[in-house]
């Protein structure tokens, strides 16, 4: 029933938006669409899903598993360093690396006057692109994989993993054939999310100029002006992400094994020593700087440069907060009752799931315009109040599943003879719900909580459509300085999103290096 | 507090932990107009006041909004967004929407609300008087504010003015791998479209996108800045902008200077149809509940002062005699505009698009 409940609330707005693909007649744009577009944007949108994942788990596996596993100078820094790119909107590091790399950005014309060259002289990666656009969202998604490998490989069981290395398997084997087998349900979960995530991006594919689905949405509806032509390209994305989640089922499927063992020692990091102490840190350096260090730096830069005034921002800030906090909340209860009853299973608990995931692939602009065809139900204006709940509503639609994924990773990952037991001892189904099922839930938690409101704090194009008269926030001003081209103006907002998510992933770092028993350091 | 609590309350009391345990009182922005966030817009000084919907995003339209506060004592409140995103907020909001005045920057976007019946015909001597008569709609329903030109920069160390003297050069296969472009999606290419489909028809019009694709240095991409900075560094000799990202650049940074002075402006069409103009516009919402303080909201800005708050920082051009022309725009005057009726841009938008499509403008 609260499954029923929750999986309601999602997908209204969901709902909303098809209904208007079904029954609203779509005029010429769709069949122009359809004839002309739409297979490019299907193609842009899974070779930048499987680019995007190839990079994300590139990126992140083998730094949580040498953060992990080994010794080596910096390891301590990097284990958190290492998370600070989720804080980053897509769409602020493609402003950052578009910025960087340019034509007329400082690498390029540093390169022309060291050279004398023109700039069609010499080849240089070209950042407006499909495989820019892959690179710019890896660098901001890689640490839902990197996050949910690393407390994977954390929690394991020392045991499978000594037994390995008794039995004769080097550090190399016992990650591809111990570990690695083991972490996948959870790395799929992080990798889901973060596909999910970048199916669904509008700023950064829009700034770079990448035609993907979604972009596409956004172009039928202010292009042609035809909402029901940008509802049933939603309907692709959303058959698209079905298919996706399917996917990750069935690669967690049986394959995920059953840790029999919950007993904790100390795991000694092997110490590196030389070469691959070296190729260690650099390489952990390299994709921080890649993903946050440089991007970020730009944006302190320019914020320096243009010597910004701050005062307006404050007020967005504390606005930013406001909303995100509001929407993570709502979005948080909704995550939790899904979960819970997902362990009953049952058509609910799947119709919950089902909903949250189809609203986590929806652009925020398409929930926007389903929010605003209930709010066209009601003899309410979008002004106040009302159109703060409206917007609490489409961050809870929009980010309810970013909140299940850790909190039933955390499930998944508890062996199942504890339910067994429980079972077996007679406790009912809300009785094992509440006292076996939530206390493991609850320590996914607090990366769910911090996911909702970082995702809720980065949102931004609901966000721009739904908030009450007067009421800036952060991301509102960096795409409003962003879209006048004037990215120096643009970069103080960027960056103070960028903060202002920071400190939740600083405290969830903290409170990760902890989570270890045993763990002595 | 008592603020933040009273917004809170319709969001079913969670916004009201986190107020009650995390927020300070959210300071009032110095520059904010006086109703504060969230609050229903409704209450009223002895003045009134104006809900403006607007689709500009500058900080000196706080300094405006604040200017005419202090000389009429009438509010103001703002709501910004895009263009489209407005029209669905007045669509869902339907004849209860607060909104007294839409504020957008192209004439094809005022078309749009015009022709989902979202804005009223007006009639003001003030503003007949002050605005010319190709930049407004005939029956009052917008008015073109300030005027913005689609030009083309060009690199004169590799074509020579006279290769450039038309949007139709652009399209010459002599000008082969050095045209630079932004995406179709924006709007100014689209009006720009818009035009061409009035002047010559859909078919040449679509020939004319391909003959450009055809030249393209690179794929199109990033903003209008964006193109200047590419052929200041030589990747294209050729790119269509609005003339204000260049007129910026002129007055920028020492850095972005340099990259004006390595290019030079042409104003198509000087012997033809003139070079083409879109407007920023405004107009008076269907259902404005203050109608009189709105018309007095667009005579203001119809008025010189209003004009210089209006272009100042945004390098528009002035549309009322008498107006200061900002600095900087010395080189962008004493030209053959086009008159054709902006009212048509909006017509011609959807099927623009589709021919950019077409022609694989991306």
């Amino acid at each position: 029933m609260p499954a029923l409940i929750a999986g309601i609330i999602i997908a209204v707005p969901v709902v909303m938006v098809v209904f208007a693909g079904l029954f609203d007649g779509a005029g010429a744009a769709w069949t122009h669409i359809r004839e002309t577009l739409l297979l490019r944007y299907l193609g842009g949108t899974l070779s930048v899903l499987a680019l995007t994942g190839t990079l994300c788990l590139l990126f992140a596996v083998p730094a949580a598993w040498l953060v992990t596993m080994f010794r080596f100078p910096g390891r301590a820094v990097f284990e958190w360093l290492l998370i600070l790119p989720l804080a980053a909107p897509g769409y602020v590091l493609a402003y950052a690396w578009a910025d960087l790399a340019g034509v007329g950005g400082p690498v390029q014309s540093a390169l022309r006057d060291a050279t004398g060259w023109s700039a069609r002289d010499y080849w240089f990666p070209d950042i407006n692109s499909l495989p820019g656009l892959s690179f710019v969202l890896a660098c901001t998604l890689y640490p839902y994989v990197y996050l949910t490998a690393r407390s994977a490989f954390v929690s394991q069981s020392v045991c499978a993993l000594e037994a390995a290395r008794s039995l004769g398997a080097g550090p190399g084997r016992s990650f591809w054939s111990v570990a690695l087998p083991a972490a996948r349900p959870a790395i799929a979960a992080g990798l889901a999310l973060a596909l999910m995530e970048a199916a669904a991006d509008y700023g950064a594919a829009e700034f770079l100029g990448v035609p993907t689905l979604t972009y596409g949405i956004v172009r039928a509806w202010k292009s042609f002006g035809e909402p029901a032509a940008a509802a049933r390209l939603a309907f692709v994305l959303i058959g698209l992400i079905a298919v996706l989640i399917l996917t990750e089922r069935w690669g967690r499927g049986r394959a995920g094994s059953q840790q029999s063992s919950i007993r904790w020692r100390h795991v000694s990091r092997t110490q590196l020593t030389g070469v691959s102490a070296i190729g260690a840190s650099v390489s952990c350096f390299v994709l921080f700087l890649a993903a946050f260090g440089l991007p970020v730096g730009r944006l302190v830069w320019r914020s320096i440069e243009t010597g910004a005034a701050a005062a307006p921002i404050w007020d967005a800030l504390v606005n930013s907060i406001i909303l995100a906090g509001s929407g993570a909340i709502f979005a948080f209860i909704l995550a939790l009752m899904i979960v819970l009853a997902a362990r009953a299973k049952g058509p609910a608990a799947f119709f919950a799931r089902a909903s949250a995931v189809s609203g986590y692939s929806i652009p925020g602009a398409v929930l926007a315009l389903g929010a605003l065809a209930i709010i066209a139900l009601f003899p309410v204006t979008l002004s106040g109040g009302v159109a703060l709940f409206a917007l609490a509503w489409v961050y809870a639609s929009r980010f309810t599943a970013a909140g299940t994924e850790p909190m039933a990773a955390a499930l998944a990952r508890a062996p199942a003879s504890l339910s067994n037991a429980a079972r077996s001892l007679g406790a009912s189904p809300s009785r094992q719900a509440f006292e076996v099922d939530l206390p493991i839930a609850l320590s996914g938690a607090a990366v769910a909580a911090l996911i909702l409101f970082v995702e809720a704090l980065k949102e931004l194009p609901a966000t721009l459509m739904l908030r009450p008269f007067n009421w800036d926030t952060l991301s509102v001003r960096a795409y409003a300085y962003a879209s006048d081209e004037r990215l120096a103006a643009a970069a103080l907002p960027a960056l103070l999103i960028t903060v202002a998510g920071l400190v939740p992933v600083i405290l969830l770092s903290w409170q990760l290096s902890r989570s270890r028993p045993g763990e002595t350091q | 507090m008592k603020r933040i609590l009273a917004i809170a309350g319709p969001v079913l009391g969670l916004v009201l932990g986190l107020a009650a345990c995390g927020n300070p009182a959210t300071p009032a922005s110095p520059e904010a107009p006086a109703v504060q966030a969230g609050e229903a817009p409704a209450e009223t000084g002895a003045a009134g006041s104006v809900n403006i919907y607007s689709a500009r995003h500058y900080d000196s339209d706080k300094a405006m909004y604040a200017t005419f506060e202090a000389e009429t004592g009438i509010r103001v409140n703002v709501r910004e967004s895009g263009a489209p995103e407005l029209l669905e907020t007045m669509r869902a909001e339907g004849s209860r929407s607060p909104a007294d005045i839409i504020i957008a920057s192209d004439a094809g976007a005022l078309y749009r609300f015009q022709e989902a019946g979202f804005t009223q015909a007006i009639t003001s001597e003030k503003l007949t008087a002050a605005i010319p008569a190709q930049l407004r709609e005939k029956d009052g329903h917008w008015f073109g504010l300030t005027k913005r030109y689609r030009i083309i920069v060009y690199d004169p160390q590799v074509v020579s003015a006279n290769e450039v003297t038309t949007y139709a050069d652009l399209a010459d296969p002599r000008l082969k791998g050095e045209v630079c472009v932004r995406s179709s999606t924006n709007i100014y290419n689209l009006s720009l479209m818009g035009e061409i489909i009035g002047h010559v028809g859909a078919e040449a019009a679509e020939e004319w996108a391909r003959g450009v694709v055809a030249n393209l240095a690179r794929k199109p991409q990033g903003g209008d800045t964006a193109q200047i900075e590419a052929v200041a560094a030589g990747e294209c000799a050729v790119a269509l902008v609005n003339h204000y990202y260049w007129v910026r650049l002129a007055n920028g940074s020492p850095e972005e200077r340099l990259k004006t002075t390595k290019t030079l402006l042409s104003f198509p069409d000087q012997n033809g149809n003139g070079t083409h103009v879109n407007v920023v516009a405004a107009g008076v919402a269907a259902n404005s509940p203050s109608r009189e303080n709105a018309i007095r909201f667009l005579e203001f800005l119809a008025t010189p002062q209003g004009q210089e708050l209006l272009t100042a920082e945004t390098k528009d051009i002035p549309v009322v005699a008498g107006s200061a022309l900002p600095a900087g725009l010395e080189q962008v005057t004493g030209f053959k505009e086009s008159d054709f009726p902006l009212s048509e841009l909006g017509v011609h938008q959807a099927e623009a698009q589709a021919i950019f499509d077409r022609a694989g403008w991306n």
